[in-house]
């Protein structure tokens, strides 16, 4: 099938993006290009404004006094901020130790049973600390 | 240019490496939100949201990828929400001008950059942002449409017509030189 040739009106609508390179030369926008000055011209200048449009990346605007000072104190800020957890963290810790139970399963839960345990192991042995201590005091009083 | 191992740092919660990051790059993230928003003083609201955001998202961002273009897609979010912002309260949001023309270093083709950055001016804002993150700053249709909630192909659309206004633009400011 043949592609029906290409006039400047057409061609026009797609300079915008051909410039950039984002379209494929189709065939007929090149044969119209490669005879017809004015759509070279209007290539062209497509071209130059990608061009100057990209040079402005590397130029940089003037800041405003005290600008700087500024923003390192916002930094300053957003140090301390991301050093607090925020209500939503604290509220998903109990989410995520049942997420690591569910997905570590066996391991998580031995885990959790050792710490429990040796928690259990140091009330009993404070609590009876303290009955031996008060049985000394109450002793001693008598 | 930020190195990953400067990233890396910020990432761990230094405070010096923080700043250090706000050295190196606080004129670009001023830069782009001023061609975005073309206003000193909301350009410097910007910055400081932006840096706000991104100090708190330095966790979820993603290594692999390119750290300005991840930075510029921040601060062209807080654009948006200041643009949006100033549209819900009814100010003039299409003509509006820059009081006086914004020193660009360094000054080679300023000629040309000064009418440039009039016909910017004179984008309406929708197609200016896409047309500053697309061109100047190197983000792809898909980004610039996730950063602006709205479709790849709108993006394309608006890209179109900015680019066309602005060669017309361009070419009578030629042709009106050119006559005198």
């Amino acid at each position: 099938m043949t592609s029906a040739p290409a006039n400047c009106e057409t061609v026009a609508e797609l300079l915008p993006e051909y410039a950039e390179g984002g379209l494929h030369p189709a065939g007929p926008v090149e044969v119209h290009l490669a005879s017809c000055v004015r759509c070279q011209t209007e290539l062209g200048r497509y071209r130059d404004l990608l061009g100057f449009l990209n040079d402005l990346c590397e130029i940089e605007v003037e800041v405003p006094e005290g600008y700087l000072e500024d923003v390192l104190r916002t930094a300053r800020v957003g140090v301390l901020r991301a050093r607090i957890p925020s209500i939503q963290d604290v509220r998903e810790v109990p989410v995520r130790v049942v997420s690591a139970i569910r997905t570590h399963g066996a391991g998580v839960r031995y885990a959790l049973a050792t710490i429990g345990g040796a928690a259990a192991g140091a009330t009993a042995l404070a609590i009876v600390w303290w009955s031996i201590g008060r049985r000394a005091v109450t002793g001693t009083a008598a | 240019m930020v190195s990953p191992e400067l990233i890396a740092e910020c990432r761990r919660g230094d405070r010096r490496a923080f700043e250090e990051l706000v050295r190196l790059t606080h004129r670009r993230v001023y830069s782009l939100a001023y061609r975005l928003v073309r206003d000193r003083s909301e350009a410097e609201d910007v910055a400081q949201e932006a840096y706000l955001r991104m100090f708190r998202g330095l966790g979820a961002f993603r290594e692999e990828a390119r750290f300005e273009t991840w930075m510029y897609r921040v601060v062209a979010n807080c654009a948006m929400s200041a643009l949006r912002r100033r549209g819900r309260f009814g100010e003039i949001v299409t003509d509006e001008v820059a009081d006086r023309p914004v020193p660009e270093t360094p000054e080679h083709r300023a000629v040309q950059r000064d009418e440039l950055t009039r016909a910017l001016d004179s984008l309406s804002p929708g197609q200016r942002v896409v047309v500053v993150l697309k061109d100047v700053y190197g983000l792809s249709c898909q980004e610039i449409g996730e950063e602006l909630d709205i479709e790849e192909g709108a993006v394309k659309v608006r890209l179109h017509r900015a680019r066309k206004r602005l060669v017309e633009l361009l070419t009578d400011h030629d042709e009106r030189a050119g006559e005198l």
